[in-house]
Parts: C-alpha cells; sequence; structure tokens
C-alpha cells in the first residue's frame, strides 16, 4: 500500500511522476484540494474557539458576567459569502476533473464485466474469459482470504499495463459494484442497465478490485485481482486459448 | 389517584398510570427509556462488529450473523437512537418551553409511542432465528427481493409502525408549536430548540411518505408479484434508491438538526448569553431543512445516473455547508466574551461541535463526484457519517440528559463521573473513527465481514477495535452515573443553571399540570435574556 499510515498519510505530498494508475491521479489532486482547505477552515474555527474558551472562563470574582455583545451584520454577512465561494470552487473544480474521470480516452481496450452473486465475469473483445469466484479467493479451510500470490493465476483477470481500459458494466442479479482499488474509481453494477467506467494501470503488478455495494452473504469476498502485465505478455496471454475451467457458459455453471 | 391540591411528580405513578397516560412528561419518558435500550443494543451488536473486525478472517461470526448485526445495528442506530430519542426531548420539553399544559392531542401522542412501541417488539422479534434481516437498513432491491435479505415483510412493517409513530408525533408537535405557545411567546421569542424541533416535524411530515412508499411497492414486489424494482420484468431497482433517500437523506436532517438546537440552548445558557446571530441560525435552520430534499443524488453518485445529474446534485449538496458553517461560526461567536462555565453538559456540547466540524469537513469532498468515486461505498462514509450523526449527535444527546437531568429528577448527576465517561468517549471515538477515515481512503470497502490481510489495513482495524471498546466504557459510564444519580442524586434547586428559559421557570421536577395558570411572558421576558432573571427569580403570572 502506498500509505501506511496516518503519518504516511499526512506527509504525502504531490508527486508529478507518471502515476501508478489512472484517473486515480486527479482523484489525489482532489483530495489534497479538499484536505488544504479543510486543515484551514478547521483552525480558522478551532483557534478562536479555544482562545475565546480560555479567555472568557467564568471566575469567581472576574468574568462574573457575560458582556454585551452586538451582532455583527457584516461578519455574519463575510462567513456565508466566503463558505459560498469555496464549495462553488471545490463544485467546479471537481467538475472539471470528473469530466475526465468519466470520459474514457478514445483508444481504450473495452471489456464486458458481468457481476454476479458472488463473482465477476470478465470478457474480452475476442471472447476470452475470466471468471473470479469467491470461493478462488478464500482459504479453502480458515474461509479467510488469501494471500495475492496463493491466488491462482486462471482467477486473475489479465490487463495490458499503460492501456486504458473502458468498462462496459452490468450485473446478473442484483446491485454490485465495481471498485478498482489503484485507480481509485467505482461503479455500480445494475441489473438490467450498462454503466461504464475507465481505468489505466501504468505500473504492471497485481492489484485487488472489490465489491462496494453490499449483495448478500459473501459480499465481503466479492473480490477478483487484476493482473496487470507489459503489453508483450498482455499479448501472449490474450492470444492463448482459454482454459477448460473458464470455457463453461457463465449461466450454466452457476 | 393524588390527592387534589397536592402535587405528584411524573415518576410517583403506577404501572397503569404509566401505560395509559396521556400526559407529554411520562411519554416522554418512556420515549427515552425505549431509546436508551435500543441504543445499548444496536451498541452491544457494534462491538460484535468490531470484533470480528479485529483481524482478518472469520473468528467470532459468520458473515451472515455479522451482516444481521450490520442490519441491526444500523435500523436501531437510525430509527430508534437517532431519530426516537427526539420523541423523548420533544414530548418532555416542549410544552414545558411554550407554556402549555400538554401536547395538542395528548391520546394521538400516547398512540404515537404505543406504535413506536409496536415497532420496537417487531423489531425485536427479527432476532429470533428465521427471522434475520440482513439487507441493511437501506435495503436496496433486487438484493432484498433474494431470500437471502430475510424476511422483508418484518421490515417493511416496521418501517409503516415507524412513519406513522413519527407522522402523528410529527404533526401533534407541529400544531402544538404553532396554537399553544403562552402569551408573550412570540415566533421571535422562541428558543432554538423549539426552532428546529419545528423544522425536523416539517421534515418529517414531508419525508415519511416517501419511505412508506418505497417499502410499500419493496412489500408488494416481494410478496405480491408486481414488479416496480424487478429488471426481469421491466422494473427499474434504481428506482427504488431514489424514492429511498427522497427521504432517507432529509432524515439526517430530521436527526441532527434537533442537536444543533440542543447545542444552541446549552452553549448559551453557559455562556451566560444569547446566541450570537439568532436571526441567521433560524434562516440556516430552515435553510438545511429546505436544501436538505434536494441532494439526494449524492448516494447515488455510482448508481448510473446520468452524469449531468451528479454534476448538477453535487452543487445542491456542498451548499448545504454554507447554513450547517453559519451554525458553528455562530457557537463560536457566542463564546466571544461570553461568561464561560465548563460544566459537563457545557463540555458534552463543546466537544459535539468538535466532532460535528470534523464531521462535516470531511461531509464536503463526499459530495463532490470527482471524490466521491474513490470512497464511495467505503469505510471512510462510514466513519463521516459517524462523527456526525454518530458522536456529533450522541454528545449532544448525552449533554442534553445531563443538561435537563436535573429538570427530569429534580436532583444532580455526578460532574465528577460526567466527565470520566465524556474523556473515555472522546479518546475512543476519535481513535475509533479517525482510523476508520484512513483505512476507507485506502479503499476498505463498508459492509465487509472479512479483508484482505492488507498490512496497513490490518494495524488500522486492530486500533480501531481498541477505541470501539473504550467508547462502550465511557458510554457504560456516563448511563450508569444517570441512573444511580436519578436514584441516589443530591437534591437540586428548581434552576440549578439560572437560565430564563420558560422549562426552568417551573419547580423542578415539574408538577403534573406543568403550569397552575398559563403565564403570560412580559415583554421584557427572552429565553435567552440572563439578566431578566435577576429581577424575577420566579415565574409571575
Amino acid at each position: 500500500m502506498r500509505r501506511t499510515g496516518l503519518l504516511a498519510l499526512l506527509m504525502a505530498g504531490f508527486s508529478f511522476a507518471q502515476p501508478v494508475a489512472e484517473p486515480a491521479h486527479l482523484w489525489d489532486y482532489m483530495y489534497y484540494i479538499w484536505l488544504f482547505i479543510s486543515v484551514v477552515i478547521y483552525l480558522v474555527v478551532f483557534i478562536p474557539g479555544a482562545y475565546f474558551l480560555i479567555k472568557y472562563r467564568y471566575k469567581k470574582g472576574f468574568n462574573e458576567e457575560a458582556q454585551h455583545v452586538k451582532e455583527s451584520p457584516a461578519l455574519e454577512v463575510l462567513w456565508t459569502i466566503i463558505p459560498v465561494i469555496i464549495v462553488i470552487y471545490l463544485a467546479t473544480q471537481s467538475f472539471a476533473f470528473y469530466k475526465t474521470q468519466r470520459t474514457a480516452p478514445a483508444n481504450s481496450f473495452e471489456i464486458k464485466v458481468t457481476a454476479f452473486m458472488w463473482g465477476w465475469q470478465f470478457q474480452y473483445p475476442n471472447g476470452k474469459q475470466v471468471i473470479a469466484f469467491f470461493n478462488m479467493f478464500e482459504d479453502p479451510e480458515t474461509k479467510s482470504y488469501l494471500p495475492l500470490d496463493k491466488i491462482p493465476d486462471t482467477a486473475k483477470a489479465y490487463i495490458p499495463a499503460g492501456v486504458p481500459i473502458k468498462v462496459l458494466l452490468t450485473s446478473q442479479d442484483v446491485i454490485h459494484s465495481f471498485y478498482v482499488q489503484p485507480a481509485k474509481a467505482t461503479e455500480d453494477a445494475v441489473p438490467g442497465r450498462i454503466n461504464h467506467m475507465w481505468f489505466k494501470i501504468n505500473q504492471p503488478g497485481e492489484y485487488w478490485v472489490f465489491c462496494r455495494e453490499y449483495c448478500g452473504t459473501k459480499h465481503s469476498k466479492m473480490a477478483a485481482v487484476l493482473k496487470v502485465v507489459p503489453k508483450e505478455e498482455f499479448e501472449k496471454w490474450y492470444g492463448q486459448p482459454m482454459d477448460s475451467a473458464n470455457k463453461v457458459s457463465l449461466n450454466k455453471s452457476f | 389517584m393524588a390527592v387534589a391540591g397536592v402535587p405528584k411528580p411524573w415518576f410517583g405513578a403506577t404501572l397503569k398510570e404509566w401505560v395509559f397516560t396521556t400526559d407529554h412528561k411520562k411519554i416522554g419518558v418512556m420515549y427515552g427509556m425505549t431509546s436508551i435500550i435500543f441504543f445499548l443494543i444496536a451498541g452491544l451488536s457494534a462491538l460484535g462488529i468490531r470484533l470480528e473486525l479485529f483481524q482478518p478472517g472469520l473468528q467470532y461470526v459468520d458473515e451472515d450473523h455479522y451482516n444481521q448485526l450490520l442490519t441491526l445495528h444500523g435500523v436501531i442506530m437510525q430509527f430508534w437512537w437517532a431519530v426516537g430519542v427526539w420523541g423523548s426531548f420533544g414530548n418532555f420539553l416542549l410544552p414545558l418551553m411554550i407554556g402549555a399544559r400538554d401536547v395538542a392531542f395528548p391520546r394521538l401522542n400516547a398512540l404515537s409511542y404505543w406504535l413506536f412501541f409496536a415497532a420496537s417488539v417487531l423489531a425485536l422479534l427479527t432476532l429470533l432465528p428465521g427471522s434475520h434481516i440482513r439487507m441493511m437498513w437501506t435495503g436496496y432491491p433486487p438484493f432484498s427481493l433474494n431470500d437471502n435479505a430475510g424476511p422483508v415483510a418484518f421490515y417493511a412493517l416496521v418501517i409503516h409502525l415507524l412513519g406513522a409513530a413519527s407522522l402523528a408525533s410529527a404533526i401533534n408537535l407541529v400544531v402544538t408549536n404553532l396554537s399553544m405557545r403562552a402569551p408573550g411567546i412570540t415566533f421571535k421569542k422562541m428558543n432554538l430548540f423549539l426552532h428546529s424541533f419545528l423544522a425536523m416535524n416539517v421534515i418529517q411530515i414531508l419525508g415519511v411518505p416517501a419511505l412508506a412508499g418505497a417499502v410499500t411497492m419493496l412489500l408488494l414486489d416481494k410478496y405480491f408479484n408486481t414488479a416496480f424494482f424487478d429488471p426481469t420484468r421491466g422494473g427499474d431497482p434504481v428506482l427504488y434508491q431514489n424514492i429511498f433517500w427522497f427521504y432517507s437523506h432529509p432524515v439526517v436532517y430530521v436527526m441532527i438538526l434537533p442537536a444543533f438546537g440542543l447545542i444552541s440552548e446549552m452553549i448559551a445558557t453557559f455562556s451566560r448569553r444569547e446566541i450570537f446571530g439568532r436571526t441567521s441560525m433560524i434562516f440556516a435552520i430552515w435553510g438545511i431543512a429546505i436544501l436538505g430534499f434536494m441532494v439526494w443524488i449524492h448516494h447515488m453518485f455510482t448508481s448510473g445516473v446520468p452524469d449531468w445529474i451528479r454534476i448538477l446534485f453535487s452543487y445542491t449538496t456542498v451548499l448545504i455547508g454554507v447554513p450547517t458553517g453559519i451554525k458553528i461560526f455562530n457557537w463560536i461567536g457566542t463564546l466571544y466574551k461570553g461568561s464561560i462555565r465548563l460544566t459537563t453538559p457545557m463540555l458534552y456540547t463543546l466537544s459535539a461541535i468538535f466532532m460535528f466540524l470534523i464531521g462535516g469537513l470531511t461531509g464536503i469532498p463526499l459530495g463532490l463526484p470527482a471524490f466521491d468515486i474513490g470512497v464511495h461505498d467505503s469505510h471512510f462514509v462510514v466513519a463521516h457519517f459517524h462523527y456526525v450523526l454518530g458522536m456529533a449527535l450522541t454528545l449532544a444527546v448525552l449533554g442534553g440528559f445531563h443538561y435537563w437531568f436535573p429538570k427530569l429528577t429534580g436532583k444532580m448527576y455526578s460532574e465528577f463521573w460526567g466527565k470520566v465517561g465524556l474523556v473515555l468517549i472522546m479518546i475512543g471515538s476519535n481513535l475509533f473513527y479517525f482510523l476508520q477515515f484512513i483505512v476507507g481512503l485506502e479503499g476498505m470497502p463498508r459492509r465487509y465481514a472479512d479483508y484482505p490481510a492488507i498490512e496497513s489495513w490490518v494495524v488500522l482495524h486492530h486500533w480501531q477495535t481498541i477505541g470501539a471498546f473504550i467508547l462502550a466504557i465511557g458510554i457504560g459510564i456516563v448511563f450508569l452515573n444517570l441512573f444511580l444519580s436519578a436514584k441516589f442524586g443530591k437534591k437540586t434547586s428548581d434552576n440549578p443553571w439560572e437560565s430564563p428559559s420558560l422549562e426552568w421557570l417551573i419547580p423542578s421536577p415539574p408538577p403534573p399540570h406543568n403550569f397552575d395558570k398559563i403565564p403570560h411572558m412580559p415583554e421584557d421576558w427572552d429565553p435567552y435574556n440572563y439578566e431578566w432573571l435577576k429581577k424575577h427569580k420566579q415565574l409571575t403570572h
């Protein structure tokens, strides 16, 4: 994990190098803008509050009575207008980022993801498919999550590194939600609808996908793993015939 | 029966008198006791959840029981604590504050409570094996139509009973406020508690029918073969989310607006001065109430609603931050040049504002789709609403319990144990919920019984569970202190806080009919005019 705790969280700075995944970099910018503004607002409220608490504390023989304070319309207008400007700015900044976060680049590689109770079916343009079923991610004995390296490669969806992926999402039964952890993007898989999202992972490696809409008993095991590999390696895997395990059609197997 | 002329306090009553009472004070106390019992049940189920999340893997409960605990925790905390507890404050205090002998429709009031009681019994019945509901308090279809979700009929009936109780109570309190205020208590001289309860009840009246409609459609879909939400027969599951959140977003203001009212009362009393910007406070209350109905899509930013609607609702959502900010600024302004007494209720109030500030600031990015897509349905959201509804509301309520404790019992609680409880609550809850923000930012999805053994997640969950248990000990001490003080506490004066608000100008505990004569409040009286009290120690008719 990039951020491993409170300290690292607070210390993490802007990084203008190539991001690990997109559109996560825009989420990061939004996060830092918000964090900065929030900390300022927090201090603007907290410091005077703490100061008043100390200064105007009731003591016997001293400050026994509150003083008369005139209402200050100017101050009230000020602390209405400034927050209005701040929130309108934030919403507009978010609007600008969101447009990019929602619009898949023109050269995107399109895959279809179908969610079901409890797993994911990844379908590639040439008909190849990967099925991530919850029991592939849990230890058969303890029922707890397997570490990434113990999960069989056949359960992992191969993704070419540095290529934008457009995901067309739907569900076979109930509502699920497709969350690509490194890309910091979520979109629901709703039965009867096709939703879309996109992501691009630049750094090869293995990354989690989680279901983020409650969907029953095995909701917390409804994961998938994206195995992000360099383009050439992906082409090799993409050209291979499918494993027999994955050949069965989804409706028949579940 | 009490001998005529001898005032009999509210607690000196037989069981029969309790059951058949139409006295708003007794009904308020019954609401309060029911809420507290359910709060403790939901709190225990939360401890079960935290224990399970202490480390990865499934140790104590299996997934189905985990999901049941989570549903129980969510439903009860929302409807019995965050909404239900206002039945107690509203009923007990509202007539006292406006100079009335009871609410406008006392029997309707009793009916409200007993409907609430019926819903409570039904909710407890879902604990029986075979009746477990596991669909979370949101009950999204098509999942809730699936057998995995448990008996939806229970849920729908609980919501209907609660809804009928809320509607009757809301109409009752609005009518009481508008038509029974004693002469001299003009709209301008209503205190902020009354203003916030008025706004809260108006939201209830406008919103509850939407939720009732949503669960009725769910019931019809599940048992009567209609297809409102079933996509295989032309229904649309997202329709449910629209109807559901049309009420269930405004309901968070039903929960938090009265808490704002309590905070305003306590901070003014213990600063010995009028609320700063009193008029803007009233505008802020109504601004929140109205804007609250225009933001519900932010719960559905990832549901597949068109992008332009998401953007539109992101603007309305963040705009709610403005009236909320005004309230916080005004509270801080109230401290300015006050004469601040750091009593137990005041410390609870200040803590509530502190927690609300963090909760409010972390709510803003959730209204920004660019940020929300990364943390939607993650623990970040859970931490956010536990700061606002979990902690700010609970601290305001606990502060209110302490503040009006002498009014209710005529006795004083132990300041020491009240403060010890608060310190533990603040340490525990901040340890718990602040780390929950971080695990949420790292992507931990909510409603997960188990999670992969990602190193930082494991550490963060460890500390959260420890925080949760410290919080629970703090809560335990607070309630123990209150209950023991009700029995063994020292007698105190009628008006220990020296507040000119009308409920403090009558004896504590209040006599059965509150006011022997309906008071006529003089021109120079005001609920926040602390100097007036020096000239008029007692209420004159």
